[in-house]
């Protein structure tokens, strides 16, 4: 059986005395992209700072290639190849394009048999893909664009070399030109073997990309799918997402 | 014409001093938010730890400048013990964290006198400046110039330190946004008893440095604090051309104050504070923290 990349077994997670996630358990395959989708508060991004370590989660256990990372921090969790794009991009705002990248600067973990498959990244494969950002590499990152932000925030996550990626609503609050741009570069991840969850709001976007759906609904899981099953289905997208 | 060319002169190295001294505890206050009250204490300590290791009180004796670096070290390993086991536990909660450095500063100040005595401690100047340079008309101490360009280069180190390496760049990041630095796999909670031993370590040192000019005794750092905030505040938080700039401010006003208007000297000494929280309260080069 082939390992899975991240796995949440059982997770049941609070924000104070909030029960926001109830015996959450999904996995994303090997090289696979998982697409998480929900109304708001249902507990998608919960789900992420849960794989990444901002929330530890009461009961349940997360793993990442098997290797259970249930009580790591935030940055053991980064040392074992998880990053994150997170919501709001969350960029450091008084370092410079380049220093964000720099920071987040860290070798892929060649002695793995999971290590990826691709050239490690490097500042210049970053720039490369981004060129915009190397057209502004001086420029304090809080005077960048909202697509802009976006990018650096996709390039300080890969400039961990991980092995598995959290993005979460990468989509948000840019100009569909933008998000175009946006979801193309996480094809090209993609394909280039990195396991990714994808949390999005609009399930268009992600029924393009994703191998594999899980629909969120009050802190469980009500849905696991594929885009396939899903576009056939309106009536339980409704039921779970309120739209189309 | 003397008097005011060596007035300045003492203005600009008595800022230097507040420079080495304010310096870490700007950083400390900026970048960790936690208001060290026991600054003071740790410049009291590094002036008693060197001086006595200059004059062998320990069995042993050293020049000055190694016992100004065994100072510094000694006293930036007790401020990673202090950040590590007890602000550590107080994360965000700057009451408590004021409580608890005031009540270490007060400690500190009892085990000072235990063991040094209520006596001052003079501290030699280091051998080959104790002489004095003649420019123009004026004669300057050498040691006082010393002083200067020692913290010109601790300046230029810790500007090139904090905007020119990864550590700096590291340290800026977790002070923008400690969840996400984790989340790129710095270790923030490292880094902050590294910037806390610095400031500990760079406040030793100006204790030191500063012995031979202010001498050792007790109630140092409660004469010495005061100015540091002083600094910090006319200078803002976490800004070290603040801290530059501030430092040199409040040397010439705490210099010039007690020459010309000594029955005033803390009235013009606090007025340019009182008016910087009033009218531009995050200091003349500090960030806004809203």
């Amino acid at each position: 059986m082939a390992t899975s990349a991240l796995r949440l077994e059982g997770v049941d997670a609070f924000y104070g005395d909030s029960h926001v996630l109830q015996n959450v358990s999904f996995e994303l395959g090997e090289a696979r992209m998982l697409g998480l989708l929900g109304r708001n508060g249902a507990g998608k991004s919960t789900c992420m700072n849960v794989g990444m370590g901002l929330l530890a989660a009461r009961r349940g256990a997360v793993s990442v290639f098997g290797e259970d990372v249930t009580k790591l921090s935030p940055e053991l969790i980064a040392a074992r190849g998880v990053a994150l794009v997170p919501q709001g991009r969350r960029i450091f705002r008084s370092l410079t394009v380049r220093e964000n990248l720099l920071v987040a600067g860290r070798k892929p973990d060649a002695g793995s048999k999971h290590a990826p498959k691709h050239a490690p990244w490097t500042m210049d494969t970053v720039f490369a893909m981004f060129p915009r950002l190397k057209e502004r590499t001086s420029q304090m990152a809080a005077h960048l664009s909202g697509g802009e932000q976006q990018m650096l925030a996709i390039g300080r996550a890969l400039m961990g070399n991980p092995r598995v990626l959290l993005m979460d609503e990468p989509s948000e609050g840019l100009a569909p030109q933008i998000v175009a741009e946006v979801m193309a570069t996480i094809r090209k991840l993609k394909e280039s073997g990195l396991s990714i969850v994808l949390v999005e709001q609009n399930p268009n976007l992600v029924f393009d990309v994703a191998d594999d759906i899980v629909i969120l609904n009050t802190g469980g899981v009500a849905v696991v799918s594929t885009p396939a099953a899903l576009r056939q289905d309106d009536a339980l997208l409704r039921q779970h997402l309120g739209v189309f | 014409m003397n008097f005011w060319i060596v007035l300045t002169v003492n203005s600009v190295t008595f800022g230097g001093l507040l420079f080495l001294l304010a310096s870490g505890f700007s950083l400390i206050f900026g970048l960790m938010r936690i208001p060290n009250l026991t600054h003071g204490s740790l410049f009291m300590l590094g002036a008693y730890i060197g001086g006595s290791v200059v004059i062998g009180l320990f069995g042993f004796k050293m020049n000055f400048w190694l016992a100004a670096v065994l100072a510094s070290l000694t006293v930036a390993a007790l401020g990673a013990l202090i950040e590590r086991f007890l602000l550590r536990q107080l994360p965000g909660d700057q009451l408590a964290q004021v409580l608890v450095t005031l009540g270490i500063s007060f400690m500190a100040a009892d085990f000072c006198l235990m063991v040094w005595g209520g006596d001052p401690m003079s501290v030699a100047t280091p051998q080959g400046l104790g002489g004095f340079a003649r420019v123009g008309g004026a004669v300057f101490p050498l040691y006082r110039l010393a002083i200067i360009a020692i913290a010109v280069v601790v300046a230029i180190a810790l500007w090139m330190l904090l905007d020119r390496t990864r550590l700096g760049a590291m340290i800026r990041a977790g002070v923008d946004d400690p969840d996400m630095a984790r989340v790129v796999g710095i270790r923030v909670s490292q880094l902050f008893t590294i910037v806390f031993a610095l400031g500990a370590g760079l406040a030793a040192f100006a204790g030191i440095i500063g012995g031979p000019i202010l001498s050792v005794y007790p109630g140092l750092d409660q004469d010495m604090l005061p100015l540091a905030l002083l600094v910090v505040i006319i200078g803002g938080a976490g800004s070290l051309l603040g801290s530059f700039v501030g430092s040199i401010l409040v040397g010439f006003i705490y210099n010039f104050g007690q020459a010309l208007l000594p029955e005033l000297a803390y009235f013009v000494l606090f007025l340019p504070m009182l008016l910087v929280l009033l009218l531009r309260p995050q200091g003349l080069f500090g960030r806004h923290v809203p």
